[in-house]
């Protein structure tokens, strides 16, 4: 990447793009892979398909095999539901914030959402000081519809600027911590993304024998529609969707969670496991450290939906370990980024047209 | 000194040393050096002679820390264990961003919690305690983590100033930054009898550098100058929303530390009527304040409480209304020259 | 408009057992399109060809299902067990009074309860009347699906209540559309689809069969307008509702902005709809092929999937508006 990642991060992190409202975060993800690909389209539900057509003919005149990657550009956020009297914001999920989390957040209230043009308020999720707090009240979670955001405006004022259906986006700046470690918001799945293009910038420099198509999906966190209509108009022969996964905490079972510094594979029915043990082989081959991943049925992945388009779409899935989910911290280590990147292309580079002689033998 | 300046020091109870010596430097240039001391508690006292001797003396108090959090020490993974100072709900924290130790030093550190996605249905409808909270400043490792913060650290919100709204800030720490903002302004007026302002140390965990402040001085009048909470939004009833931002200075009845003096409180809703200082009588007896150990040290004084209403405060984000801010400087300063 | 709501509302057409609707649609219809045809799932698809070729498919589906309760089992007494078909709610069904497809009534009762157990569709029994199982086999077959019994009356100036206004009300409205709608530029086609209730199967394969480059959903919504109701914020007989989002899809933002603005050009009321639960056609329709633009235009209701949805007339014309205006 010619960027230094964490510096790339921090500006992909502020693209607008919630589930179902990619335009703007789909035209900073287009830009950034014209120069890497031969072609990008944003289709209509807004995922950005990039295509770079194979470099290396086969060696048997076979079309090149279609390999179809995924990574995701929508960001969870909230929504207005409702202005009440005072002014002050009702709010609904797009997509699973942790709820958790907003007591006391900054947002960012997207008013006059439209295409090209709206205003950005600054609001605050408001929280009752421990001072006003009964010792019940203090011990059970905030319901959503106790929450609201505040945004200092008279309630004239807000009417006149914000509608019912204005998205609502977390505050989440990139952090640069120790070790080449990172937090922000949209590191799920962005990150991933951010592998797409490490990957891509490396292929300028490796052949490769298959078509690639670059896909940053939308709607994963609500219903992988992105995958599950670019999955269809490719036809891919091979798929191989990249995402976050919980790393190690101390309250975390060791069994659902993988280290953080570095990339994870998936193990389960619903990946391809000879593919699974070639991109294991590449790894070993290159040096590249990667654990393992067990889900037992789904993934809760774009690899749900590219599983079983049409025909049917072997699968092989990446994890990205990151902590805090689905909150303005997510925590990665930008090595990884690299790392997964770099797995990638050789994936890539090293699949030819008798990558399927032996799949399910 | 700039609210924003004030705002953005950190200091938490008991290590408030970026705040005093700020504040120090502020009074000692305004009063001179012999009319400034730092006590034993760590409070700034600057005293100013009054122009009429036969005047009641007066102490005014705003104090100088704020809530935040302590390492406790590291996890194996390099995660901090951390304790609130101060009274927090540990709802605000998840998912913030901190600032961990003081000046040149500060690491970079946000607030992680176990991802929602692996928490049980049951362990959801819980709030996490603070034990279950961890500052991540990206150590490796416990050495790493005890190495660049260990126990002890001060952490505090990292939450920059900045303009909310229409005439309001938000910022962490207003309470009570915001007071010492005014009573740095203070230092200027034309006082009638002798007055001290002290800048107080400990407020947050039991108003403990005010005690001792309060012994000292021994003052006719005692008034606190504070940031309170208002729960002014929402589909929070009138009656319920404590003091409203844009409304004036909240003058207080009682609250949990004192009961106002009576003559003292009518007569500051007189000077401010008089003034013409929008001001707003605070509506619940919530939240303590220096006003009680001033009240009650040696032999006792008058005392009532001024402040300048603030949303969401003890989390990362308070927002007050700047117009309350100089209406708290405005009846300030009208009873003192009165 | 009222008399084409009561119309289809009086029609048996249960989830999955919906061709009386799509008869009656036909007829009132088929003069009005230049092709109607049926596919295996029993969507009703009426083709309206634009005057310009390269014009838009634009696909509408309002759903002609409705839901009930299927005969599971018949107790040796003669009372039926039933098991839920789409959203029946327990506590809105208690001593109703249901039919069937072949005209036979019951009444479905809630037996006794043990302390601390909360009704469930297991405690719901339908009587129709039989003394024994025999008879009730000769009355009904296992299988057959009881609705709640049609009804359709006014209330106050404008509004309408009706057990299955959901969605018929919204077919009431794709046929005003259709038969008032005239020359288009692009292609419409109404579906009229099945099986809604369910999971939107009908809409599924109707869109990879219509191919549409923009689909819209007719359906009816929640109102946050009675008492101790806060959400979503839609009241009744303010408007045609434009959604935002629901469960199930995110409506394409560009549509909802050109929807908006056509109840403008209309000079209807329209409201801003955000619903925290709930889905349409609109999630079937989008996720077709290579993905379709995709929305939902709401008529709101009052106590959905009861025995007495209500909306409001007015809305229903706002809709048709919007409707004509944005297809013009």
């Amino acid at each position: 990447m010619n960027m230094e990642i964490f510096d790339y991060l921090k500006e992909m992190a502020v693209q607008h793009g919630p589930s179902g409202h990619e335009y703007e975060v789909a035209e900073w993800f287009r830009q950034k892979f014209e120069p890497l690909c031969d072609s990008v389209i944003i289709d209509r539900v807004y995922n950005v398909i990039a295509c770079k057509k194979a470099t290396i003919p086969t060696r048997d005149g076979s079309p090149a095999p279609r390999v179809m990657l995924a990574a995701h550009q929508d960001e969870i956020a909230l929504m207005v539901s409702d202005i009440l009297p005072d002014g002050t914001l009702r709010m609904g999920n797009v997509g699973g914030v942790d709820p958790r989390i907003l007591p006391a957040s900054t947002v960012t209230v997207h008013a006059r959402e439209a295409k090209g043009g709206y205003q950005k308020l600054l609001g605050v999720v408001g929280a009752l000081p421990p001072h006003l707090m009964s010792a019940a009240d203090g011990n059970r979670n905030y319901q959503r519809e106790e929450l609201f955001v505040d945004l200092g405006l008279p309630a004239e004022e807000v009417r006149e600027l914000v509608q019912i259906g204005d998205l609502i986006t977390l505050n989440g700046p990139a952090t640069k911590l120790l070790n080449d470690r990172c937090a922000s918001k949209t590191m799920d799945d962005r990150a991933c993304v951010a592998v797409l293009l490490e990957a891509a910038e490396r292929l300028q420099r490796m052949g490769h024998m298959c078509d690639i198509y670059f896909v940053a999906t939308s709607q994963e966190e609500v219903s992988c529609a992105g995958a599950t209509v670019a999955a269809y108009t490719i036809e891919p022969d091979l798929g191989v969707a990249l995402d976050v996964s919980h790393a190690t905490l101390p309250s975390s079972r060791p069994d659902t969670t993988i280290p953080l510094d570095a990339p994870a594979v998936t193990v389960g029915p619903y990946l391809q496991h000879k593919l699974v043990n070639r991109m294991r082989d590449t790894a070993r081959a290159h040096g590249i450290k990667l654990n393992a991943e067990i889900a037992a049925r789904y993934t809760w992945t774009d690899t749900d939906a590219m599983q079983i388009s049409r025909c049917g779409v072997p699968m092989v899935l990446i994890d990205v370990p990151l902590k805090y989910m689905h909150t303005s911290v997510e925590l990665l280590d930008t090595n990884v980024i690299r790392e997964s990147g770099r797995l990638l292309a050789h994936f890539l580079n090293e699949l030819d047209e008798g990558w399927d002689s032996e799949l399910w033998s | 000194m700039e609210l924003k300046t004030i705002c953005e020091l950190p200091g938490i109870s008991g290590r408030e040393e970026p705040v005093r010596m700020a504040i120090y430097a502020e009074c000692v240039q305004k009063l001179g050096s012999e009319n400034v001391t730092i006590d034993r508690m760590g409070n700034v006292i600057a005293h100013k002679a009054g122009r009429d001797a036969t005047a009641p003396h007066v102490m005014l108090a705003a104090h100088m820390d704020e809530v935040g959090l302590m390492v406790l020490s590291a996890t194996e993974e390099g995660l901090l264990r951390v304790c609130a100072i101060g009274g927090i709900d540990s709802r605000v924290l998840v998912s913030k961003r901190v600032k961990v130790g003081y000046g040149e030093d500060a690491l970079n550190g946000v607030i992680g919690a176990m991802a929602i996605h692996q928490q049980t249905a049951e362990d959801r409808k819980h709030v996490l305690p603070i034990s279950q909270l961890y500052v991540d400043i990206g150590a490796k490792d416990k050495a790493e983590a005890e190495a660049k913060a260990p126990a002890g650290t001060p952490i505090v919100f990292d939450t920059p100033y900045t303009p909310f709204g229409d005439h309001k800030v938000l910022v962490k720490a207003l309470d009570d930054r915001v007071a010492c903002y005014n009573l740095l302004r203070l230092l200027d007026c034309d006082v009638k009898g002798d007055t001290d302002f002290v800048f107080t140390c400990q407020e947050e965990v039991g108003s403990r550098g005010a005690d001792g402040a309060a012994f000292r001085i021994h003052p006719d009048i005692g008034i606190a100058l504070e940031g309170t909470s208002a729960n002014d939004v929402g589909d929070v009833p009138e009656t319920a929303r404590v003091c409203t931002l844009g409304k004036g200075v909240a003058v207080s009845f009682m609250d949990r530390a004192s009961i106002a003096q009576p003559e003292l409180f009518r007569q500051m809703l007189q000077t401010a009527e008089e003034a013409g200082v929008p001001h707003q009588v605070k509506l619940a007896v919530a939240g303590g304040n220096d006003s009680g150990p001033m009240q009650r040290a040696r032999s006792g004084a008058r005392t009532c409480v001024l402040s300048v209403p603030c949303r969401y405060i003890h989390s990362p984000s308070t927002i007050c209304d700047l117009r309350d801010v100089e209406a708290q400087y405005q009846l300030a300063k009208a009873f003192l020259e009165k | 408009m009222f008399e084409l709501i009561q119309q289809l509302t009086n029609v048996y057409g249960a989830t999955g057992r919906e061709t009386g609707v799509a008869d009656l649609i036909e007829t009132l219809l088929k003069d009005k399109v230049d092709s109607i045809r049926r596919d295996a799932m029993g969507n009703l698809i009426c083709e309206k060809k634009g005057s310009d070729p390269n014009g838009k498919r634009i696909m509408l589906s309002a759903h002609m299902d409705h839901i009930g309760f299927i005969v599971a089992a018949v107790e040796k007494e003669g009372f039926l067990r039933v098991a839920p078909v789409g959203g029946v709610s327990v506590d809105a069904s208690r001593t109703r009074h249901v039919r069937f497809a072949n005209g036979v009534q019951g009444v479905i009762v809630q037996q006794p309860v043990k302390e601390g157990e909360t009704p469930a569709m297991k405690h719901l029994f339908i009587d129709i009347g039989a003394a024994d199982e025999a008879e009730a086999l000769s009355m009904i077959q296992l299988g057959d699906i009881a609705l709640y019994a049609p009804d359709c009356f006014r209330l106050g100036q404008y509004r309408v209540a009706s057990p299955a206004m959901d969605d018929r009300v919204a077919c009431a409205l794709q046929v005003a559309v259709m038969q008032e709608l005239g020359e288009t530029r692009d292609t419409v086609i109404a579906v009229f689809s099945t099986q809604e209730e369910v999971g939107c199967r009908g809409a599924k394969t109707a869109a990879y069969s219509v191919e549409p480059d923009i689909g819209i959903a007719l359906d009816v919504t929640c109102n946050g307008d009675t008492p101790e109701t806060k959400l979503p914020a839609v009241k009744l007989g303010e408007g045609a509702a434009v959604k935002i989002m629901d469960r199930g899809s995110i409506s394409n933002p560009e549509l909802v902005r050109d929807l908006l603005a056509a109840g403008e050009r209309a000079g209807v009321k329209t409201q801003r709809e955000v619903l925290p639960f709930g889905g349409t056609d609109a999630s079937a329709i989008q996720l077709s092929r290579g993905g379709v633009i995709a929305g939902t235009v709401s008529i709101p209701c009052r106590y959905v999937h009861s025995a007495c949805e209500v909306i409001d007339l007015r809305d229903v014309q706002a809709a048709k508006e919007l409707l004509k205006a944005y297809l013009k």
